[in-house]
């Protein structure tokens, strides 16, 4: 496969080395044992590789996209392809366990906000218009045909990032013996730990964009964050986070800023902390409840 | 939404995902199925190396060596190393060099008058057993595993035999990082036991070589205690400061080795079987820097060592790394210096008054119980491969040391022996060549 980017490959310390790229518009990168560099830099092109291919394959943005080709074939059943109809299926199992709090097609309800910190509010009657729009049970879903009704939208956003980072863990893990990293903008899956001590991972803190970091240290396993100190509206001292209600239109209330969870996998992982953010204030309780590590910044 | 469901939920609808998608994969690039040999060979690196030793005159030696290593998914590393030696040449006998010609037995005679096993050496020559020849396998095992984040435990053992000697030790470790990983603290206890088979037996200490006064094995055991402190300083230094303690017990003789006696004008009167105490105990303290900036680093590490046979040593050594060509190549010379002062009983020879005297007490001519001191001077070149045939991440090594050694330790020689050099030293070279995949 044809290299869709650019990457760098930078020591980190004496023992390893960081493959860098960029990948659905996060700094993405691949830590890996620095003692065999060239296998070092083969693998990481494998996840780099995988990452663009999932990208390119789900975006919303790129007219010959799984996606795009959905939106064009609206109000007319199409077959899709193993992997997208997996990731349908799962969307749903989300969708049905959340209650319709998770929802991959709550993506139209951004064109009623502007995340862009300034104090513009929707009108409430423009949010009334877009909701009958949104709700995974409207969809004609029988595996593998899909009919998406007219007017609707589909968006892999909020799972692709962590899926891509499971995908391309699990390249490595087949091909690679030594211990890795795979951190595709903060969301991220390690084997096991590095020849020294533990992975050292940074979360930014809200408001403190891309200086103080919170330092976790992780072993093996996965990592997600979910919440964006960059995206919200603040409208009479009321902060309105990023993260939409589908079943309102409107953004969580007393959401936290952001959510880290560790579980096994990034998807799951991923899941956990957008679920999290969206209980709001009981954000907490629904972490303890389920058993998990996590990290909660308000 | 009932909350605690939700994990269990969400664990299996993410397994379902990923494992469909690993299949889709699969299906769509089919991947050559794993052997077995690759499962096993997952995360195994190899270190070998092969040596030779020759000293000026003497043995020579061939080691071939081979350090497997596995590392496994939790963090666990086996090693396992195998080492073999090959030695042959001349073996000095302790004796003293004489001006008239010297029968020895080899270790399985039985007279010094008849038989197959006798050797003479010239005037003026080392006296040394000429057919010396000894194989030794070790096999050496070491099991690392993280007992938390912070603390690890080693576990490893080592059996080593030979024709006449074999050798079994167990040792542990625990290590505690402290103080956000900049500070370790390591406590090693370590056990060993070894047993002698000499050929045509352990000689009596201090019996009359003549007599051939020897009876079966003998054993000998060790303890070892070790405390170390291994501190980051700055982000380009590292220091390490380490104690220890060992004590050994047992037949503690070389079994070869004999000392000459002479009159007083330097006839040599016959021998006698060299006889060391039958207990050792070891204290030592090592400090060691070691320092990096750019491309290359440097280390100065700095032993002292003293025993209850009173024997003080001290050791300096100075190496430098220097990588260049983007990190694949590097060049390492080293120089180490040792000095040591001699044990309490050693002596070059003894006297026919000594002898008669000191009767059952110590004694031993070994030089390497003597007094000396010695430079050790060292260079490695190492050229990491990365080539498209499979060897990525290999490296080619070749190491080249030269060991001189001067006796400190010298009694005027008695007239007749005047001339004739009775301390030799030592000088040696090594070569090492060393494939690491």
């Amino acid at each position: 496969m044809a290299l869709l980017g650019a990457f760098s490959v930078e020591p980190r310390g004496s023992d390893l080395v960081a493959v860098c790229f960029t990948a659905m518009a996060s700094p993405c990168e691949v830590l890996l044992r620095a003692s065999q560099l060239k296998v070092a830099r083969e693998l990481g092109e494998c996840a780099a590789e995988e990452a663009w291919r999932i990208e390119q394959k789900f975006s919303r943005y790129l007219d010959d996209s799984v996606t795009s080709r959905i939106h064009a074939h609206r109000g007319a059943a199409i077959e899709l392809d193993e992997e997208t109809a997996s990731l349908i299926n799962f969307a749903e199992r989300c969708y049905t366990i959340s209650e319709g709090m998770f929802d991959i097609t709550s993506g139209i309800l951004r064109r009623a906000w502007t995340f862009d910190g300034s104090d513009r509010l929707p009108q409430a009657a423009l949010i009334e218009t877009l909701l009958p729009f949104v709700g995974f049970d409207k969809l004609k879903w029988r595996s593998p045909l899909l009919e998406l009704p007219i007017g609707m939208e589909l968006d892999f956003g909020g799972i692709g990032k962590e899926y891509a980072v499971d995908r391309a863990y699990d390249l490595l893990a087949r091909n690679s013996a030594g211990p890795f990293l795979v951190n595709f903008g903060g969301d991220l899956r390690a084997n096991a730990p590095p020849p020294r001590g533990r992975w050292q991972v940074g979360i930014e803190k809200p408001d403190r964009e891309g200086e103080a970091k919170m330092i976790l240290e992780l072993e093996r396993g996965a990592l997600a964050t979910s919440g964006d100190s960059r995206r919200f509206v603040l409208r009479d001292g009321v902060r309105y986070g990023h993260v939409l209600n589908p079943r309102t239109g409107w953004p969580v209330a007393h959401a936290p800023r952001s959510v880290t969870v560790a579980a096994s996998s990034c998807t799951e992982a991923g899941l956990l902390s957008t679920l999290a953010v969206l209980q709001g204030s009981r954000a907490r309780e629904f972490l303890s409840e389920q058993g998990v590590k996590y990290w909660v910044l308000d | 939404m009932q909350l605690t469901r939700v994990r269990r939920q969400l664990m299996a609808a993410s397994c379902a995902l990923l494992g469909a998608g690993a299949q889709s994969q699969e299906a769509a690039a089919p991947q050559k199925e794993d052997s077995l040999l690759d499962r096993l060979l997952e995360g195994v690196s190899f270190d070998s190396a092969l040596a030779y030793y020759r000293e000026d005159g003497r043995i020579q030696a061939i080691e071939p060596v081979v350090n497997v290593s596995k590392t496994f998914a939790d963090g666990e590393v086996a090693t396992l190393n195998v080492t073999f030696d090959s030695l042959s040449g001349a073996s000095p006998n302790g004796a003293l060099p004489s001006n008239v010609p010297q029968t020895f037995a080899s270790p399985s005679g039985t007279s010094l008058t008849t038989g197959r096993h006798l050797y003479t050496i010239a005037p003026g020559r080392l006296p040394a057993d000429p057919n010396y020849q000894d194989d030794r396998i070790a096999v050496a095992g070491n099991w690392d595993l993280p007992l938390s984040r912070l603390t690890h435990l080693s576990l490893g053992s080592k059996v080593s035999g030979e024709d006449d000697f074999v050798s079994v030790s167990v040792n542990a470790s625990i290590a505690q990082d402290l103080n956000g990983k900049n500070t370790t603290v390591a406590l090693g206890l370590n056990n060993e036991f070894d047993l002698l088979r000499p050929i045509g037996g352990a000689p009596v200490p201090d019996s009359d070589y003549a007599a051939f006064n020897k009876n079966g094995s003998k054993t000998k055991n060790g303890t070892g205690v070790l405390l170390s402190l291994t501190q980051v300083m700055t982000r380009h230094w590292l220091s390490e400061f380490s104690l220890s303690w060992d004590r050994f017990h047992g037949y503690l003789n070389d079994p070869y080795k004999i000392t000459s006696v002479l009159d007083s004008a330097g006839n040599t009167g016959g021998y006698v079987y060299e006889s060391r105490p039958d207990e050792r105990t070891r204290k030592s303290a090592y400090f060691e820097n070691r320092a990096a900036w750019g491309q290359m680093s440097a280390g100065l590490s700095l032993r002292y060592m003293k025993d209850d046979w009173q024997i003080q040593s001290d050791t300096a050594q100075v190496h430098l790394h220097w990588s260049f060509a983007n990190r694949e190549r590097y060049l390492e010379p080293s120089v180490r210096w040792y000095r040591q002062t001699a044990a309490a009983f050693y002596t070059p020879w003894l006297t026919t008054e000594e002898r008669s005297s000191i009767g059952n007490g110590n004694q031993a001519s070994d030089s390497r119980l003597g007094a000396f001191h010695a430079f050790t001077y060292g260079v490695k070149y190492a050229h990491k491969l990365s080539d498209a045939a499979g060897l990525a991440g290999s490296e080619f090594s070749v190491r080249l040391e030269f060991y001189q050694q001067i006796q400190d330790h010298r009694l005027p020689a008695p007239e007749l022996l005047q001339g004739l050099d009775l301390y030799p030293g030592l000088r040696a070279i090594l070569a090492q060549f060393g494939w690491r995949f």
